[in-house]
């Protein structure tokens, strides 16, 4: 069977007329025509056997084929001949080779083949007019197509593109690229951000303690909902009060000492001058004033403060401190005292140590990398010189090939040209080398 | 091909023969080189006088093809099928069928006989003191070219299904690779890369479901590798019959691991053509970075070095 059937059907029989040729064993299997031409007294020999297995395997296909081509054909026929009422008489002729185009309908899955071919052949045979034979022409021809020999390419997936080199590269990409002035930048502010960093370190004053501040804020709340009903009845309300409140009650609880260590020392060492000087001097005439003035020693710190006016002691502790360290009698104090019961002082010293490790550490790298940035732009550059060069020696080159192929010597312009690039290109390189 | 599974793969179990093994169990490595000499002297004239059969029984046949066609060509001039020409053509399509089926049926045998022989030979060459030779790269390389050309071709008969082993079908689960046989083998290299090689099965442990199996390519340096079924894929042990079982063959643009030419490794590929005669070998891409599109330009490989990728999706 050589592939070309003399399948001219008319559109009413389903019947393929294959080709069923057999193979021409002495075209296609020369060993096994060659052996059959022995006589009786020979054999064969064993170094043919390769050989004549390919020669068998070849007349052992065509016969499968062959088997598998005929049952089809059965089946086709026998179908048909069931159905034979619906078929019209055949309207056209058709010679041996007209429709090349269908012969390889062959050896289809038996069961689905002819179903196929007998929808076609009743609808053409009851519905169709005339007119649309073209159409039901084109589509017969297009029936052959799910072709036994072909494995039924149903979807086939389109070939995938095999991208992973790509996606390698561009990962890769950003590593290899060039350095930017944007990149520049970017580590110039990089840097520049650094400069806020004593913002994180700086310890804010130590505010209210936190059970004053939420008593406050209770009492206020209970102060506000009180005056809501005492609105409703005189209208007036008085918010001020909670702080006043407040402090009335805490400067029962602390009475002993509302001044600072400082204060306090500052002023236990007037007190004792004072007491000194009289003691001197005037010892008899100040005995009244001493009176008094221990009077005045005997009454509470408490009332003190507030008989001086001084306002908040803490501030005033600030002062002092302040105005000591400026007359110079008192040291600057550096580190500032912590106070060694406060846990969350601690802990914001300790992280602030930790951020200003990162923080130099990253400082350092950044003005490393910005340097190692500067260096590697400038060998950019002279590597995109060293291009232009490059080219422009190429060009030259090429000019005086061409030169070459047209039998002429180059001109002196031309010449000079190659001496300059090349020059040029050397000193590139020289340059390249320094900096290397 | 009607040869059975068990004729075709049962090689002599107290040696591992070369090469497939489808020898008959009959074959005993005692016998000594002579008898083997006249046992494949029987063989090859049985051979000789199964081919005159198998001519006989076509030229017997050629009669009634040409009847066919003459039919056909009737049939096609005049302008109506009688049913008269429908039942003549019944007849004649019956007879063909037993025609052909009777030809195929010897040719089977012609075949089967041919694999007997080599199998006798096979195992004559074992018996023989020599160890097994080490092959040059070039000897080794045209007798894999050589395996692959006389891989038995399967050709199913009506009705028939292709049987596992059979061209792109794969094997069954429990299926196990005897001795002797090839098979692709994932081989972890030195420098830590898996590979799938070709490799020659040695022995096959049941307790531990482990094979133990040779690099072929002996010049690499004797190389064995102990590895469990999962990593070995034994290699088909008929070829495909195109014509008559295409549903054997990998479709264009399968994923399948094939043996690079002129190297013993097999690589991943997409099935350019499937072939179209049963000697055909297929033409594959295979993946190769160091051509734009990411595949090389087709390639043949035999049916046998063509196998089902199994490592489908990493990703």
């Amino acid at each position: 069977m050589k592939g070309k059937g003399k399948g001219a059907q008319d559109n009413e029989c389903p019947l393929m007329f294959p080709d069923l040729e057999p193979v021409d064993h002495v075209k296609q299997c020369p060993r096994y025509t060659a052996i059959l031409s022995r006589g009786e007294s020979e054999t064969v020999g064993l170094e043919e056997l390769d050989i004549i297995q390919g020669d068998l395997e070849t007349l052992l296909a065509n016969a499968g084929k062959r088997l598998k081509v005929l049952e089809n054909e059965m089946q086709i026929l026998t179908n048909w001949q069931e159905k034979s009422g619906e078929i019209k008489p055949a309207g056209k002729i058709k010679g041996g080779k007209v429709q090349p185009d269908t012969p390889n309908k062959r050896g289809k899955a038996a069961d689905d083949k002819p179903s196929k071919k007998f929808k076609d052949t009743s609808g053409k045979a009851s519905s169709f007019p005339p007119a649309s034979k073209l159409k039901s022409k084109l589509s017969q021809m297009k029936l052959p197509e799910p072709e036994h020999i072909e494995p039924s390419p149903l979807e086939l997936p389109k070939l995938p593109k095999n991208n992973a080199v790509n996606k390698f590269w561009t990962s890769v990409e950003p590593y290899c690229a060039d350095i930017t002035n944007d990149d520049m930048k970017f580590l110039e502010e990089l840097l520049r951000t650094h400069e806020d960093d004593a913002e994180y370190l700086k310890v804010p004053s130590i505010g209210m303690h936190y059970t004053e501040k939420w008593a406050e804020e209770d009492l206020l709340e209970e102060q506000k909902q009180g005056s809501k009903i005492s609105e409703k009845r005189n209208g007036v309300s008085d918010t001020n009060g909670a702080s006043t409140l407040l402090k009335s009650a805490e400067t029962s609880i602390h009475d002993e000492s509302p001044f600072g260590v400082l204060t306090q020392r500052l002023v236990s060492a007037l007190i004792e001058e004072n007491i000194m000087t009289p003691i001197d001097d005037e010892m008899d005439e100040d005995y009244p004033e001493n009176d008094s003035f221990n009077e005045s020693a005997a009454i509470s710190p408490k009332e003190l403060a507030k008989q001086l006016n001084l306002g908040n002691p803490v501030h005033l502790e600030k002062r002092i401190k302040k105005e000591l360290e400026d007359q110079g009698i008192l040291d600057f104090d550096e580190s500032e005292e912590d106070d060694e019961n406060d846990e969350i002082l601690r802990e914001l010293r300790s992280k602030q140590a930790e951020l200003k490790v990162i923080c130099q550490h990253n400082i350092l790298a950044t003005k490393k990398l910005y340097k190692l940035a500067k260096d590697e732009m400038a060998k950019q550059e002279l590597k995109k010189k060293l291009a232009i060069s490059d080219s422009e020696i190429m060009e030259s080159y090429r000019k005086v090939q061409v030169a070459k192929q047209k039998k002429k010597t180059p001109t002196k312009k031309e010449r000079d040209a190659v001496l300059k690039a090349l020059k040029d290109r050397e000193q590139i390189m020289k340059t390249i080398d320094l900096n290397v | 091909m009607g040869r059975t599974k068990g004729s075709a793969g049962g090689g002599s179990k107290s040696m591992p023969p070369e090469g497939q093994s489808p020898a008959s169990s009959e074959v005993s490595t005692s016998s000594s080189v002579a008898s083997a000499e006249i046992r494949i002297k029987d063989n090859l004239k049985e051979l000789f006088s199964l081919i005159h059969q198998v001519q006989e029984e076509r030229t017997r046949g050629e009669n009634n093809l040409t009847n066919i066609s003459k039919t056909h060509e009737r049939m096609q001039q005049e302008q109506k099928i009688t049913p008269y020409y429908k039942n003549k053509l019944r007849g004649l399509y019956n007879n063909a069928m037993q025609d052909a089926e009777g030809e195929a049926e010897l040719l089977r045998k012609a075949l089967d006989k041919i694999t007997e022989i080599k199998a006798i030979r096979e195992n004559r060459r074992f018996d023989s003191d020599r160890p097994k030779p080490i092959m040059r790269r070039g000897v080794l390389m045209s007798m894999l070219q050589q395996n692959a050309v006389t891989l038995p071709l399967w050709v199913s008969k009506p009705g028939e299904k292709p049987p596992p082993l059979c061209g792109a079908m794969s094997a069954d689960n429990n299926y196990v690779a005897k001795p002797g046989d090839k098979v692709a083998a994932r081989v972890k290299s030195s420098d830590g890369e898996e590979n799938w090689i070709l490799a020659e099965v040695s022995t096959y442990s049941t307790s531990t479901n482990k094979y133990e199996v040779d690099d072929i390519d002996a010049e690499e340096g004797k190389e064995r590798h102990t590895l469990s079924k999962r990593k070995i894929v034994p290699l088909p042990i008929w070829k495909a019959s195109p014509e008559t079982d295409p549903e054997a063959l990998f479709p264009k643009h399968t994923l399948v691991l094939a043996l690079y030419p002129q190297t013993t490794c097999f690589y991943r590929a997409l099935i350019h053509e499937p072939p179209k005669k049963p000697q055909d070998d297929y033409s594959v891409l295979f993946e190769d970075t160091s051509y734009p599109n990411g595949y090389s330009p087709p390639l043949m490989v035999a049916q046998r070095y063509v196998i089902m990728c199994k490592e489908d999706k990493k990703k």
